[in-house]
């Protein structure tokens, strides 16, 4: 199986949640550098990974073969993030609010609430490669 | 949290329960943040205490952590306390 690879500021990962460490390592690493305060360091990394698992998940498959790529930048006031996936990805608008009693006993589906609510923005988009998801978040 | 936890837990709270301990604090003072992931694992803990005629409490519960029960709304599903002794209390 592929191992993670690091350039600059993009991790490529395998289709696994092994890996995970090495995405909240890489993202850390890289926002503290950035001086970010270490509250919103955690909702970043929360919802990063939530973004990865869903590329392993429902965009790869777990796919081995496939990978999901995150990059991180800065731009003026605010963290950029895009992670994307190889797959054909999901329509978010079919999830089912977790928020919503009868859901609330469920143990999966809070993924992309979870990141609308932490994050300032977030954009799902096609790609030729599969689905990139751009989060951004004031610091 | 992730899927070794889920697992590592799962088997923890079997063994209690065959040991007739139904009655399960969970202390998350050393874990920072949390995501979907690890609500889903406490969530499946619950659920196997409660179906089993137990009962799960959190103690020591992060501001992080608090803040996404409450956006979560798991709030009014999990009973959480600010230390071990106050949850035990609370049974």
């Amino acid at each position: 199986m592929k191992k993670p690879t690091i350039v600059d500021n993009t991790i490529r990962i395998p289709s696994s949640q092994d890996y995970l460490a090495d995405v909240d390592g890489f993202l850390e690493g890289i926002l503290r550098g950035y001086g970010v305060d270490e509250t919103v360091i955690a909702d970043i990394a929360i919802s990063v990974t939530e973004l990865v698992i869903n590329g392993i998940i429902h965009g790869n498959k777990s796919d081995p073969d496939k990978e999901v790529t995150v990059v991180i930048s800065k731009k003026n006031s605010h963290i950029e993030i895009s992670v994307e996936d190889q797959g054909t990805g999901f329509n978010p608008d079919e999830i089912e609010s977790p928020i919503d009693e009868r859901n609330l006993l469920k143990e999966v589906g809070r993924g992309v609430f979870i990141v609308r609510s932490l994050m300032d923005k977030i954009d799902i988009n096609k790609t030729k490669r599969g689905t990139r998801i751009i989060i951004s978040k004031e610091i | 949290m992730g899927g070794p936890d889920a697992t590592i837990l799962h088997e923890k709270l079997h063994e209690c329960i065959e040991k007739g301990q139904k009655k399960v604090v969970i202390d998350l003072a050393r874990v920072e943040w949390m995501n979907s992931t690890g609500l889903g694992i406490l969530i499946s803990g619950l659920t196997t205490l409660r179906n089993n005629g137990g009962e799960l409490k959190l103690a020591n519960v992060t501001d992080k952590i608090q803040s996404l029960l409450t956006i979560t709304k798991l709030v009014t599903v999990f009973e959480a306390f600010d230390s071990i002794d106050d949850a035990v209390g609370s049974f």
